[in-house]
């Protein structure tokens, strides 16, 4: 096969390969395209902000520490806030909910699952998030009581009641209740891999690099080469 | 360069008592390779590549892996949790991870191309039956290594891929249940199983290297094939390995570094496809997943065992599909290699590659009849080609083969 041929098939693979597997969830619905920066400084704090103060009343982000919340660029938050934050937990603790497992599970039937890794486990990622805290819905078949319907949840019966009161919400603030959806779903997302932005900066480097080298190789090869007829 | 170093003092009294010099010619100055090698001879040495990648980084991802199944907060495992702190935690350790994972897959893109380069120009017809053999040993112990590095994060995917991968030998009379024991050490996948999976996963590639070694010694005695299939005299038609291939192989390695660094840098989940969605989600015993599918590499095995109603046929037909592999030299007869010159292989060569990965796509999803239909006439070419081979020959019009290459 000719290199040209070659390096077609490759590209073309890798750009079908891409869009394929993440984008449908489960349950096959459609689900709401968030608007989520995992590098915008501000769309994480406001994000952490909306976790700490309601999502963190069930859930916990184990792998994520208080020390991270002082340490990753995009968080960076100042010793003081940490402090307050964390009160008498040490500071590599990671976010743990004060919500027992076996008190959870009287509650609401279920352990709310961690959430540090949730962007990652679940198909459609943020979007997925985005859309089960805006899908509380009533059940169009009045058969799953107000509040544990959701449009988005596989089989729609979801055990976590409506965390940000999405449902029988006053028109005036739907766009606050979305972007508080929004932003925590940038910082699920960021926290999924905290790494991901210094990934992608190193990475651009990586390929120019690469794009060099690879240029110098194929000059070297077409000059060491030359008087070879083939 | 290496004229410079071969003449210095230090090289000679290295040569003096290794014989270094005469190695050095015999396999690369002065080892002779046909001139007119295509691009797809250039996966040998990216194979090599990827295997060294492996084994460095997991060399690296050992020092922080932890194999054990204990439990911890959460529902997450102290494995899982180990595997997370070298993603957020150890220096780089995010690199090291995906290098490894994403390498994972790339070692069997490149190896499923330098296959399919064998199979298309006949690289596995004499002489070189042994080499070819050799290369079906590295196959099945490469998807072996895959599969015990894919228990090590125990997610969920790791747990029941391994659950349904080890019934699969239960199945098997007589020895199944004894077999299945010992590769789970127990009766159920669980800590024991992890332990010796991590043991076996650090074991396979080195034996890989090994084996790896008597490939290219192989090679080194037939030599290569090349895209017409005409045996080759030194002389006219060959050059020298160094400097013409060396320096054509590394310039293959910068664009296969293009390729692979854009994946780990910018998608090494790929989509679900490189590390499944599922592996996020901490291996749980009582909860099976909704839909159990092994990594892309190995589906088009899983759809042939899938393809059969009774567990036992299907195992032995999973088996049997890649022990086929082996006959492979034997089964063809025609005279001429490759399939430039051979109007009706050609045709069903391209549709082998067609039918793998159709089958690699039912593998991959849910299954409903028709995929399982398509799964099954698949299957069935998978075969058909093999056993259609020792009679091609008979009645093939092979093009003329020209005088030299
Ligand atoms: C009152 C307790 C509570 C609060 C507050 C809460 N959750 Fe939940 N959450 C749960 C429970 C319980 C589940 C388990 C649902 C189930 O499996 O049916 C859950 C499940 C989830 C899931 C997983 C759904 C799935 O696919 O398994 C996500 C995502 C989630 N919560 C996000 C959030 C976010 C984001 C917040 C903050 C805005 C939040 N939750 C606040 C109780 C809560
Ligand atoms: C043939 C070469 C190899 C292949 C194909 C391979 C494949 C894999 C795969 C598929 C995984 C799971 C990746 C994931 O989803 O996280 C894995 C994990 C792992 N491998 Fe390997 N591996 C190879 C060589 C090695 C070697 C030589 C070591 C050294 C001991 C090693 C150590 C590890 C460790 C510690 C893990 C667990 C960490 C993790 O899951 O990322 N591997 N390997």
């Amino acid at each position: 096969m000719k290199l040209k041929q070659l390096l077609t098939v490759a590209c073309m693979s890798l750009a079908l390969a891409l869009p394929f597997g993440v984008q449908a969830n489960e349950g096959g619905v459609a689900l709401k395209h968030a608007e989520v920066d995992a590098s915008s400084h501000e769309q994480i704090n406001r994000g952490l902000t909306v976790f700490t103060e309601v999502c963190m009343g069930c859930h916990s982000a184990k792998y994520v520490t208080y020390k991270g919340l002082l340490d990753y660029p995009e968080i960076g938050l100042t010793r003081e806030a940490v402090d307050e934050l964390r009160g008498d937990r040490p500071i590599t603790s990671g976010l743990i909910t004060d919500l027992s497992p076996e008190d959870a599970t009287v509650s609401y039937g279920k352990v709310p699952p961690d959430l540090s890794l949730i962007v990652n486990a679940r198909r459609g990622g943020a979007n997925y998030v985005y859309s089960i805290l805006t899908g509380f819905e009533k059940d169009p078949e009045g058969k799953i009581l107000d509040g544990n319907f959701n449009e988005y949840f596989p089989g729609h019966r979801i055990a976590m009641p409506d965390p940000l009161g999405w449902l029988d919400h006053d028109e005036a603030d739907t766009a606050e209740l979305e972007a508080q959806a929004n932003d925590v779903a940038a910082f699920l997302t960021f926290i999924g891999d905290p790494h991901q932005n210094e990934r992608h900066a190193i990475g651009k480097y990586v390929m120019i690099f690469l794009i060099l080298l690879t240029i110098v190789l194929y000059l070297l090869k077409k000059e060491v080469w030359k008087d070879v007829k083939h | 360069m290496l004229d410079t170093i071969m003449k210095s003092k230090l090289f000679g009294w290295i040569d003096e008592r290794t014989g270094a010099e005469a190695i050095i010619k015999s396999q690369l100055t002065e080892y002779e390779v046909p001139k007119n090698l295509n691009y797809m001879w250039n996966f040998g040495s990216l194979a090599l590549l990827v295997l060294v990648l492996q084994i460095l980084t997991g060399i690296f991802l050992a020092m922080y892996y932890k194999p054990s199944a204990a439990l911890t907060m959460g529902g997450y495992t102290v494995a899982f949790d180990s595997v997370e702190r070298i993603m957020r935690d150890v220096n780089f350790g995010w690199l090291i991870r995906y290098m490894h994972a994403v390498g994972a897959s790339a070692f069997f893109v490149v190896v499923y191309m330098h296959i399919g380069r064998g199979l298309y120009y006949g690289s596995y017809k004499g002489p070189r039956e042994l080499l070819w053999i050799i290369g079906v040993v590295i196959l099945l112990i490469m998807q072996g290594a895959a599969f015990f590095g894919y228990l090590l994060p125990w997610g969920q995917m790791s747990f029941w891929g391994a659950t349904v991968i080890t019934n699969l030998f239960g199945a098997l009379p007589v020895i199944g249940g004894f077999l299945q024991e010992v590769l789970r050490g127990g009766f159920a996948v669980g800590d024991p199983t992890l332990n010796r999976f991590f043991s076996l996963h650090y074991l396979f590639p080195l034996l890989l290297a090994a084996i790896v070694g008597g490939h290219v010694h192989a090679l080194h005695v037939v030599h290569s094939n090349n895209p017409t299939g005409l045996d080759v005299h030194a002389g006219k038609s060959t050059i020298p390995f160094h400097p013409y291939y060396t320096i054509k192989d590394a310039f293959g390695v910068g664009v296969f570094l293009l390729f692979y660094c854009y994946v780990v840098f910018f998608n090494p989940q790929m989509g679900g496809y490189f590390i499944e969605v599922d592996n996020y989600v901490p291996a749980n015993n009582l909860q099976t997943p909704p839909h159990i599918a092994p990594v892309w590499y190995l589906t088009p095995w899983y759809t042939i065992l899938r393809s059969f109603e009774s567990k036992l046929l299907g195992v032995v037909a999973m088996g049997a599909s890649l022990a086929i592999l082996f006959l492979l030299p034997f089964l063809d007869r025609s005279k001429v290699r490759s399939a430039r010159y051979r109007p009706v292989y050609r045709q069903m060569v391209y549709l082998f590659f067609v039918t793998v990965i159709i089958l690699g796509y039912c593998g991959h999803s849910a299954p409903t009849p028709t995929l399982k239909l398509i799964g099954q006439i698949t299957t069935a070419y998978y075969f058909a080609f093999f056993l259609l081979l020792p009679f091609v020959h008979k009645f093939e019009k092979t093009k003329p083969l020209p005088e030299e290459i």
